[in-house]
This record gives structure tokens, C-alpha cells and sequence, in this order.
């Protein structure tokens, strides 16, 4: 119990341990351990780099966690990795896990593509069960809305060609070629300054097929008119070629492999150490400041924080900051943060009549209007919600289920919250959103709550130090995306030493994105560093 | 996949696209010289409500102390502004703080929960309830020690000893033992102020009628609270009239209450939970509604049924590497890995001392560890790569282990 009681003596023995200091001197260090702090601290010790990450959280993964409550584990922000495969045709980021890092873990591929179901759809209820595979994928959208499958066709042969020129611009390392671009990957080039609803308004994709074919638009979390055709198609792409997947032991079983393999590569990892300095001088990096008095030498940082928290928090001394790198904060927009309702169910997903793992349920059909309410502190009117057993079927002991309701909002909204009306606050909000999946679906769920977490915004603030709690990066519109972001990468890098991880990244966010990027950012790393070491 | 090309428009013409695409990276750079050059200097509001919400720590005073009990005192601790603390942390009645402790040059953690109500924490004050036992070291310091006016530092609110609305039954049945009252203290308190909307069954065993920590305080919130709170008094060691005799048995719960579709919460000493254990499982309520507080600090691991006794040494050495420092302490081999490096006068992290919070979370790197089945909250990727939470764990061999330090 906790109580008031304490019963047992302490006796103290052994020698007062000396001050803590860690080496003084590193070639890189890594700030945070979530997705791209670990796969960039994993590639900057596989290249023999003396590395350090910092972390101010006592485990590794930020988002890519786990948690336990009672007999259930729950899995905080993850909901389907892309880009990942099967051993048999890998994509990049199994690709990068399994062969370049070298970790081994068990995955699981999702059952289906997703559910998707929006009650109030302009005439009348849609409810699909979309699958996975580009000939399954197209036959199921004609079958529930004939006539679509030319559009839908020439739709997810535009996302290959995306997903084509976004390989070839990763394998050409920063030197592509313009005339191959125009020649082989020409559509990728004219569909770039444009969103998702411009390019599908084109392909004249009848309305319903269209709605189907967006549902992921949330993982990216910006509605049709103002997301970049490039990053949706490209997502899309994938999971629909490679099928989804998911860690056998939630987020915290990849992101504890990768802190073994650090570790095991000869990294040192610090946990509950916060960086709360870069020092910078003459526009290099010469070293990092810790939340534990560390005073680190280094002149090379990746980090996973935003430069966001990096131009406006850490960097020291601040005249150090030049205008143009607060002009780029500036100019960009916040991503939004997360609402999650996480239920461990005394009943299996058979006996509560759920029988996909993952359902988009939109109570408005807008996915623009889903994307404004994003911004109002209400009922929320669109969630991705996830039936972890479909998938795991052992992810919890027998006679149970693990659910997950996600919902997004935009930080600022939750600014002028109260602390002491904050717990009736999610709590009135987690009974809306089962009280909209509940009636979407025909299901009753409140009855079998034996387990229940309710994180939001603050909660994401509080774990991951993430500016206003934001789950995603910045927004990708047109202007924003993976190509223009690539494209200005060099003259965007303000800081000699200093590169950048993680959502916030040049790729962009999700999951695969995040753990590609910090690959990246090490390379880009070691490159640097090898030429300074010449020097 | 290029195999099935396709070619596309948006504008009518092909080349209005690419001259688009042309547009791209120049309307980014204009995007950005026209942005403000302003830096962001005060804290983003939802990691300022964060922070509110969950302070690394909080900085306190006390305020007042009052004697319940000849063996209980009651803390109030108010916001220490001159080491930077200025409001209190909300809680949610059930919540306890875990307090850090400087004793003869050792630090150590202990958690308290507040029998305080949420609302009296807006009107800047917690308090909690301590009850002194034999040879009880913090408990004792802090009876010795603690004055109006001494500082201490806590955490923020913890724990998940609470009543929730979509999982509990608004029937609610408190089951407490001794000092285990407190949390049930904060949640009667806040009923009557119109915080919790439950009825409280509550049962609460004590020793004797002098044993009785807010005996008076009980009684006028059942009053006041309209036949929301029921208290019944259960002494195990004396027989009074209107008190019931013995234990918390599930015959007792019975006479008073129907415990069909109610939460029962338990807060009490270890020796309660094993009888209730057992004795709840005649209720045969659904496990969602029975919520047990975390089992608290196994002080000694040879009373643990499935524990090796007598297969053990009396102390092993453990390695402890901690911010790039080593160090080699002895442990006792009855006493968990925490203890131990508490008594060598380190700092480790901690909270819950329960296994559950895994606030101490720790890599073991040699050796083996025991721990039992109830206390072992940790993640399934963290026993598969030999992660132990220090608190839970007990040396069954020599050790060698990785800690992070203390925020």
C-alpha cells in the first residue's frame, strides 16, 4: 500500500559515490531517444563514432513506447508502421532495422488495409473494409462504387511513380539527376506543388471512391485541400503494396532492441538527462549542457528535438540563432498533438463484435471540416481507433481486448485549460469519442472497461518535452513537404555540426518517416565528420 | 512499378505544372523571408499547463501538524515560494506524493498519499498522514524532524488509486487498514465538496478505538454527506459497542452492502491484502472492480512464498554503473537492489517502491534477480532484455547493473 505508513530502517553502508560526470568529450551526441535519435545514434556508433544520447525520459522511444496498467500493455501512439514489408520483400525501414542496424524483433503485419466509417456521408452511411494489395485495394473500392476503378487506378499508379522518384532521389545521395526526374518521373515533378484534392479533383475520381481512398489522411494530419499530394501518395503507396506492421511487444520491444544495440555497438546511452544547452561558436557547434551538470565537448549533434525547441530553448548563446533559422520556425506550422483513450476490455474482440483491427470513424464527411474542429477544444469528430487483438491476438491474457481511441487536436486549444478542470475535461472528452464509435459501429464497450488511460496533449507534453505536445511535425502542404524540404536542406542548415531528426525532420513524420530520418541525420553526420577530421 | 505509367494534368496543359513545380522552391524561400524573425521566449502554453500538471518536483513547507492518533500526525504542507514553487499540483483523491528525504548523508524516497482534498490543494495546501511504527526510520525522522516551517520536496501527484467514471460502478466500496485511511480521506472529502459524484461504503479496520485516525473527521463527513458515505468502524483488537469486531471479511461486507456491480478499492497493510485476497474471492466480483493500491516495499523477500529461502548468501556485491561512474556496494540479500543503493549512500530514482511505476527502471547486465509475480509491473520488452525496476527486485546472485540517476 501506499498509505502513511513506513516500517522498515536504513542503515547507511558502502562509500558515498563521487559526483557523477560522463565523459567529457564525444564526437557526436544525440538529443533524445525517440524514433530518429535512436536509428541516428544506432548508425553514428555502427560507424565507429563515439557516441552519446541523451534522453530526458528514463526509456528510450518518446511516442514508441509502451505503458502498463494492470494486466494490459498499451501501445501510446503507434498505430500501423509503413514502408516495412515482409522478410521476403523489404521495405526501407525493415530494410534499415533488420540489415543496416541489425536488430531482431518480431513483427506482426496488420490483418486489413483499415475500416472506414463515416455515418453521416452525404447520401447515406459508408462502411468499407478496405484490404491491402493494389488489385484487392482497386476491385474492393469498384465493388462499393462502381464505375471507379480507372480513377482509382490511375490514382495508385501516381503514388508508384511517387514513391519510384522518391527511391531514386534517395539512392542518387543528394545528386539526382534533373533530366531523369523529367524524363522517368515526370508526374512526381508536376503533381509536387500540389495537394491530395487537387490532384484527385483531376483524375475526376468519383466523390465516394475519393473518401475511401483518403481515410489515412489523419496519420498525416492535414484534410485534402491542405496536404501534399507527394507525402499522402507515397504513403498510401506503401502500405498498400507492403501491408502494414507492428511490433509483437508494442513500440517499447523495437526501441529497447535499438538501446541494446547502442549499447552493444559501444554507444552510452543517459537517461533522465536532459540537454539544455547546445553551445555554439562562430556558428559551430562545440558542444552540449545537461539537466545533470554534464558539460559535454562535442561538434556534431543530431537532434530528435524540433527546431522549434532547439532556435528557441536550447541553442546558447542565443545570438547565436541567425534571423533566418526563426524566419523557418516561423514560416512553418506546428503539427497537431493527440487525444488517446486506451482501454483494457474484460471481453475478447469477438464478444464485443469487433472484427478488424483498425476503423477511421468520421462523424462529419469533410475531411477539411475534420481538420478545423481539430482546432476547437469539442466532441471530436474524427478518430482512428484500433482493436490491438485483431492483430496480436495474444497482445493481452485470454478473455480480453486492448483498444485504442485517437483523435487529434491542435495544441493552442488546450492553452487556456485549467488545471482543476483538466481530469473532468478528459474524462467528459474519452466518453464522447466511445460514445461516437460505439454508435458508428452498433457495439457497446463502456460495459467492459476493466483498464483506462486517457492521454492528451499535456500528457505528450509532459513525456516528450514536444513543443505544445505535437505528435506531428510541421504541417506538410505543398510548400512544406519531402521534396521542397530535400531541396533546401543545405541552405536551411543554420548551424555548422548541428542536423536534425524525427518528425520534424526533412521526411517528415510518422513512424517509418521518423526512423528513416535518423539515419539520415547520422550520415549527413559522419560525412561531415570525416571531412573535418581531413581538415 | 513505373511499368504502368500514367500520365497526369492538373492544370490543362503539362508544362503550366511544371512551371508550378518551377514556382515551388522560390515560394518557399519567399514564405520564409516573409515570416517573423521573432524568437519564442515564453514556454509553449500545453508544455506550461504540462508542467503544471506534472512539476520534476514540488517545494513545500509545513505549515501546520496536528496529532490524530497517539501514533499519527497529520502534515499540512504549503507551497514553498522561495525555492520556486508557487502552485500546487492537482491530484485526483487516491493520489500520493513520494516524497525525497537527506537522512545521515543517505537519500531516500517514500510515498504518502494525500489525504487532503483537490479542492483544498487550490486553496494551497496538501496534507498528508503518517503513522509511526516500530523501528520505522523515515517515519520516525520525519516525527523527529518535521516542524512548522521545515521544507520538503515531493513529486507530482502519482499513482492510479482513483475512482474513474467510465470504468467504476458509482457504488464504491473502500476497504482500509490502519494508515491505508488516507487516500479514503481525500476521496470522502471529496464527495462532500462536490468533486466525486460516488456513494462510499467504507470499512476501515484499526487495532482499537484509540487507533482510529480521523475518527471524528469520519464521522462529520458521513453526517454531512446525506447518506453518500457510510462508515463502519471494524477494531480487531477491542470490542465496543456500535464497532464491528475482527477483520474485513466478505460476511461483514455483506451486512452492509449488496456488492453486486460495486468498485471495491483496498488501501491497507501488506498482511491485509493476503487475507483479502482470499477473502474477496468469494464476492466473485469481475476483476475491474475490485482496484487494490500497490502492494508497497517488500521489506523483507524471505517472507514471499515462492521465494528461495534459505538457498541464498546474507549479502552479494552489485556494480552499479551510473552516469559513467562504477561503484561496488554490498546488498543484503533480503532487501531490494533499491535499498541497497540507497544505504551506500547513492541517489537513485525512484517512486512507487512497488515495481509499478518503473521509475527506477534499470539494466541488469549480470547476475540474477528475484521478483515477485504481484510487484512485477514491468514491460514484456523489458524482461526479455533483462530491464528490472530496483524497487521489486531482490540479488539472488552478485550483480553488476546500469542505473540512471535521479532527475
Amino acid at each position: 500500500m501506499v498509505g502513511g505508513c513506513t516500517t522498515d530502517r536504513i542503515i547507511k553502508g558502502g562509500m558515498i559515490m563521487s559526483q557523477n560526470i560522463l565523459a567529457k568529450e564525444y564526437d557526436a551526441v544525440v538529443i533524445g531517444a525517440g524514433n530518429g535519435g535512436l536509428t541516428a545514434a544506432a548508425t553514428l556508433a555502427g560507424k565507429g563514432l563515439k557516441t552519446l544520447l541523451l534522453e530526458q525520459h528514463n526509456l528510450p522511444g518518446g511516442f514508441a513506447t509502451s505503458f502498463v496498467r494492470g494486466r494490459f500493455e498499451f501501445e501510446p501512439s503507434l498505430h500501423e508502421i509503413s514502408d516495412f514489408g515482409p522478410s521476403e520483400d523489404k521495405g526501407n525501414l525493415r530494410a534499415l532495422l533488420e540489415d543496416r542496424i541489425g536488430i531482431d524483433t518480431e513483427w506482426i503485419r496488420v490483418p486489413e488495409a483499415y475500416r472506414l466509417v463515416i455515418p453521416n456521408e452525404i447520401g447515406g452511411r459508408l462502411d468499407i473494409n478496405v484490404p491491402f494489395g493494389v488489385e484487392e485495394y482497386i476491385g474492393k473500392i469498384e465493388e462499393y462504387v462502381p464505375g471507379s476503378s480507372h480513377s482509382v487506378r490511375r490514382f495508385v499508379y501516381l503514388c508508384g511513380e511517387v514513391v519510384d522518384a522518391l527511391n531514386y532521389i534517395a539512392e542518387s545521395k543528394g545528386n539526382a539527376d534533373k533530366k531523369v526526374l523529367t524524363d522517368k518521373y515526370s508526374n512526381f515533378l508536376k503533381t509536387a506543388p500540389y495537394s491530395l484534392q487537387q490532384v484527385l479533383d483531376s483524375l475526376k475520381m468519383p466523390y465516394l471512391a475519393q473518401k475511401i481512398v483518403t481515410a489515412y489522411w489523419c496519420y498525416l494530419g492535414m484534410g485534402t485541400k491542405g496536404m501534399s499530394f507527394t507525402l499522402f501518395a507515397a504513403m498510401l503507396y506503401k502500405y498498400i503494396t507492403k501491408g502494414a506492421y507492428l511490433p509483437k511487444h508494442r513500440s517499447h520491444g523495437y526501441t529497447c532492441a535499438l538501446d541494446m544495440k547502442i549499447r552493444e555497438l559501444g554507444g552510452h546511452i543517459e537517461y533522465n538527462t536532459k540537454a539544455e544547452k547546445i553551445l555554439v561558436e562562430n556558428g559551430q557547434v562545440v558542444g552540449v549542457e545537461t539537466s545533470q551538470g554534464d558539460k559535454i565537448k562535442t561538434n556534431h549533434v543530431v537532434s530528435n528535438a524540433s527546431p522549434h525547441l532547439v532556435y528557441n530553448q536550447l541553442i546558447y548563446p542565443k545570438t547565436e540563432v541567425p534571423d533566418m533559422a526563426y524566419k523557418t520556425c516561423n514560416a512553418r506550422k506546428v503539427g497537431f498533438s493527440a487525444f488517446v483513450v486506451y482501454l483494457g476490455l474484460d471481453k475478447t474482440f469477438e464478444e464485443l463484435g469487433l472484427n478488424e483491427y483498425g476503423y477511421f470513424v468520421y462523424s462529419i464527411p469533410d475531411t477539411n471540416d475534420i481538420y478545423d474542429d481539430f482546432s476547437v477544444l469539442s466532441r471530436p469528430m474524427g478518430q482512428a481507433t484500433i482493436c490491438l487483438n485483431n492483430a496480436i491476438p495474444d497482445c493481452s491474457p485470454p478473455g480480453t481486448s486492448i483498444m485504442s481511441f485517437t483523435t487529434l487536436y491542435r495544441g493552442e486549444c488546450w492553452a487556456d485549460v485549467k488545471p482543476e478542470d483538466y481530469f473532468d475535461l478528459k474524462s467528459k472528452l474519452a466518453d464522447d469519442m466511445i460514445d461516437e464509435f460505439e454508435k458508428a459501429l452498433n457495439v457497446n464497450i463502456r460495459d467492459s472497461i476493466e483498464e483506462i488511460e486517457i492521454a492528451t496533449p499535456s500528457t505528450f507534453a509532459h513525456y516528450t518535452k514536444a513543443f505544445n505536445g505535437s505528435v506531428y511535425g510541421y504541417e506538410p502542404g505543398p510548400w512544406d513537404s519531402i521534396l521542397p524540404r530535400l531541396m533546401c536542406m543545405n541552405d536551411e542548415n543554420y548551424i555548422e555540426g548541428l542536423q536534425f531528426s524525427g518528425g520534424f525532420a526533412v521526411r517528415c513524420h510518422g513512424y517509418s518517416s521518423s526512423l528513416m530520418s535518423g539515419e539520415m541525420a547520422a550520415l549527413l553526420t559522419y560525412k561531415r565528420f570525416l571531412e573535418v577530421n581531413k581538415e | 512499378m513505373s511499368k504502368n505509367k500514367v500520365d497526369i494534368n492538373i492544370k490543362p496543359f503539362g508544362f503550366l505544372d511544371l512551371l508550378e513545380f518551377k514556382k515551388l522552391i522560390p515560394g518557399r524561400k519567399n514564405r520564409i523571408a516573409g515570416a517573423s524573425a521573432e524568437p519564442i521566449n515564453e514556454t509553449p502554453p500545453v508544455n506550461a499547463l504540462a508542467n503544471r500538471l506534472h512539476p520534476d518536483y514540488q517545494y513545500l513547507s509545513v505549515s501546520e501538524i496536528i496529532e490524530n492518533t497517539e501514533k499519527a500526525k497529520t502534515y499540512r504542507l504549503i507551497p514553498d515560494k522561495n525555492s520556486g514553487t508557487f502552485d500546487l499540483a492537482q491530484f485526483r483523491p487516491g493520489q500520493y506524493l513520494s516524497f525525497t528525504f537527506n537522512i545521515e548523508d543517505t537519500v531516500v524516497t517514500r510515498p504518502y498519499s494525500i489525504s487532503s482534498s483537490p479542492k483544498e490543494a487550490l486553496s494551497d495546501f496538501y496534507e498528508i498522514t503518517i503513522e509511526k511504527t516500530n523501528g520505522g526510520y523515515v517515519s520516525n525522522h520525519i516525527f523527529n524532524n518535521w516542524q512548522i516551517g521545515t521544507e520538503v520536496k515531493c513529486s507530482d501527484p502519482q499513482g492510479h488509486f482513483y475512482y474513474e467514471k467510465l470504468r467504476d460502478s458509482k457504488k464504491v466500496i473502500g476497504l482500509a487498514g490502519g494508515c491505508g485511511i488516507t487516500p479514503f480521506k481525500s476521496i470522502a472529502k471529496s464527495i462532500i465538496d462536490g468533486t466525486s459524484d460516488i456513494e462510499l461504503t467504507l470499512f476501515y479496520g484499526s487495532n482499537t478505538i484509540n487507533d482510529i485516525i480521523f475518527h471524528k473527521e469520519l464521522d462529520e463527513l458521513a453526517k454531512e454527506s446525506e447518506g453518500k458515505i457510510k462508515i463502519i468502524h471494524v477494531l480487531s483488537e477491542e470490542k465496543a459497542e456500535d464497532f464491528e469486531n475482527g477483520f474485513l471479511t466478505c460476511d461483514l461486507i455483506k451486512k452492509y452492502v449488496n456488492p453486486k456491480d460495486t468498485t471495491v478499492f483496498i488501501c491497507g497493510p501488506q498482511v491485509m491484502y493476503k487475507f483479502l485476497h482470499k477473502e474477496l474471492q468469494a464476492l466473485n466480483l469481475r476483476r475491474k472492480f475490485i482496484r487494490w493500491e500497490t502492494f508497497g516495499e517488500i521489506k523483507d523477500i524471505n517472507q514471499a512464498e515462492e521465494y528461495p529461502r534459505g538457498k541464498t548468501k546474507e549479502n552479494y556485491q552489485i556494480i552499479v554503473h551510473m552516469g559513467g561512474n562504477k561503484q561496488s556496494i554490498t546488498a543484503s540479500a533480503k532487501e531490494s537492489v533499491l535499498v541497497a543503493m540507497e544505504r551506500a549512500g547513492m541517489n537513485p530514482p525512484s517512486i512507487c517502491r512497488s515495481g509499478s511505476c518503473g521509475f527506477c527502471r534499470s539494466l541488469l547486465i549480470k547476475g540474477d534477480v528475484y521478483i515477485t509475480d504481484t510487484d512485477d509491473g514491468r514491460r514484456l520488452a523489458d524482461k526479455e532484455y533483462g530491464y528490472i525496476h530496483p524497487c521489486s527486485s531482490f540479488p539472488l546472485s552478485d550483480l553488476e547493473i546500469i542505473v540512471p540517476r535521479a532527475r
